[in-house]
């Protein structure tokens, strides 16, 4: 086992993020105040609660997750795809480094992207509804493994991606819209049918409402789908990654 | 006899419409300066990208420092370091954390003393501290070859290490390639500057679609394709072929003016027939000798001159 090695790939990819910290946290932080802002005054003003908790309130723990879940993503995907692009993908492939560390290296370093700006995120909006956390335990459960899953996604994108159209389509055209539509701006339970039922095929539903009930007690649907959602879906990316990494999966030719 | 440091046992990759290696076997001995040749499209990055985990091999053993990398595919890694063809560096990096980052890698802590080493030998202690992405063309490739020897290596591959870089790079990197192979590093090289090969290998592979068609040391190779060219220039034209010459099968031009001899292994040494032109009193005016350099040999051989087995 290579430790050094994958300290080393994890540190690195950590340095390479705050390098641009502009780019890679403050701009994603002030996009999710901004919803924030927005959405929270425009929409509290009519809609005051939901489910019996304010509605600025309301929205926090889906805004955390989408930072979360988008910078995450965007990190291992952006990195990895880079890294194949400009070629220093030789330097990974000729070291000696493992999947294991391959890939504990890169997924590190995205986890700590997105919850640095999950947790700014937090303490941001905190200033506006005060600081909520009822489970801790569950809190932390889902940003650990919310991060870990959409790191590991990026890099599976990464992996398949040739070209920067098709490194851009999941965030684009599979993340925005599920995150969107997953209940971070309202309750799936409240909306018409038959949209309320579509929405319960959308797995960042329960995801969103994992979060919620770790930091406001409350949610629409128990936290234990939302863990095993994510549960399984670590499992699944990881066995691929690390089989795809193993494979070489275009990484080699 | 010591383990071979590299060997390949019927190495072959194809892909969908092209077999880029065939069955290839070769050996590279501890300390050796190994020249791999042939024309463009050949296999050699194949080669070096199946050895160094780049390219997936279909069939054959690859054997690292005796190890077999189907059964290890990262541990004898720890010993190999590679120059890459395609110049690469990471813009978020000074040229010093290049080489820390390359050093963790490979399992090994921060080094200063280590890090300026390699820089100072490389001529880029002045751009320590500067951004890879502000480093000119060649300063960028000095960084690739100080990064795949940072963390000592046992077995270096160079992949077209000097191509589009300056005469004095040239030279530079040549002495530093003998210096390390005389402190027992083992060097695989290919190149298109034959001149490269020439100078530094102790022994030349040929390699073309695919298929190492020798294996020699270059020495060997020199003397059994290489020829020597004896042009000799009368002052004035002699009336026919002098009879010495007719004797060795050399050749007289068009205006009778000039004389050449073309000596090959187990031809008469050129010397001999210079002596005979003397002793019979011909009116030499100029004498010129010629030795094939290793890129006429390499078209020799692969034209499909007679070859021996690698």
């Amino acid at each position: 086992m290579n430790t050094l090695g994958m300290k080393t790939l994890f540190a690195k990819e950590v340095r390479r993020f705050m390098r641009v910290p502009g780019q890679t946290v403050l701009s994603p932080l002030i996009s999710t105040t901004l919803y924030f802002i927005v959405f929270g005054y425009s929409i509290s003003s009519r809609v005051k609660e939901v489910g019996g908790v304010p509605y600025l309130s309301f929205i926090v723990p889906g805004l955390i997750f989408l930072g979360i879940a988008n910078n995450a993503f965007l990190n291992s995907s952006s990195s990895l795809f880079i890294t194949k692009i400009q070629g220093t993908l030789v330097d990974l492939l000729v070291a000696p480094l493992g999947p294991g560390e391959l890939l504990a290296g890169f997924i590190g370093g995205a986890m700590v992207r997105g919850l640095v700006v999950g947790v700014l995120t937090w303490a941001v909006a905190a200033l506006f509804t005060g600081f909520n956390l009822q489970h801790a335990g569950v809190t932390a459960f889902f940003l650990l493994l919310s991060s870990y899953v959409f790191s590991l996604l990026g890099l599976l994108a990464a992996m398949w991606a040739e070209k920067f159209e098709q490194i851009n389509f999941f965030p684009t055209f599979v993340m925005m819209p599920l995150t969107f539509l997953g209940g971070v701006f309202y309750s799936v339970r409240e909306l018409p049918s038959p949209w309320s039922q579509i929405s319960l095929f959308n797995p960042m539903v329960y995801m969103v409402e994992g979060l919620r009930y770790g930091m406001l007690g409350q949610s629409s649907f128990s936290p234990a789908l939302g863990g095993g959602i994510l549960l399984g879906l670590a499992l699944v990316a990881t066995g691929l990654a690390l089989v795809a990494l193993r494979a070489g999966y275009k990484l080699k030719s | 006899m010591s383990v071979p440091v590299l060997e390949l046992q019927g190495l072959t990759k194809s892909y969908a419409k092209l077999t880029a290696l065939s069955d290839v076997n070769l050996s590279i001995r501890q300390g050796e300066i190994f020249a791999l040749l042939g024309p463009n499209g050949a296999g050699k990055t194949t080669l070096i990208g199946a050895i160094c985990g780049l390219v997936k091999k279909t069939s054959g053993r690859i054997l690292l420092f005796g190890k077999d990398l189907d059964e290890d595919p990262v541990g004898p890694r720890y010993e190999v370091g590679l120059v890459p063809q395609e110049i690469n560096f990471d813009p978020f990096f000074t040229v010093a954390e290049s080489l820390h980052i390359q050093l963790g890698y490979y399992g090994r802590p921060r080094d200063e003393a280590r890090v300026d080493e390699v820089l100072t030998a490389l001529n880029l202690q002045g751009k320590k501290d500067s951004l890879t992405r502000a480093l000119s063309g060649g300063m960028k490739r000095r960084l690739l070859i100080a990064k795949a020897l940072v963390h000592r290596p046992r077995l270096v591959f160079l992949d077209e290490p000097t191509a589009g870089v300056d005469v004095e790079l040239r030279r530079d990197l040549w002495s530093y390639v003998r210096k390390l192979a005389s402190e027992g590093t083992t060097i695989v090289l290919t190149t298109h500057y034959l001149e490269e090969a020439e100078e530094l290998a102790d022994r030349v592979g040929v390699i073309n679609e695919g298929r190492l068609l020798l294996v020699e040391d270059k020495a060997s190779v020199m003397r059994r394709f290489g020829e020597r060219r004896l042009i000799v220039t009368f002052e004035q034209p002699p009336p026919a072929l002098p009879e010495p010459a007719q004797r060795f099968n050399a050749t007289l031009s068009e205006d009778r003016r000039t004389l050449t001899y073309v000596e090959r292994e187990g031809t008469p040494p050129s010397g001999e027939l210079l002596r005979e032109l003397y002793a019979q009193g011909l009116p030499i005016s100029d004498v010129e000798t010629r030795r094939s350099r290793l890129e006429d040999v390499l078209i020799e051989i692969l034209r499909g001159r007679p070859q021996k087995a690698a």
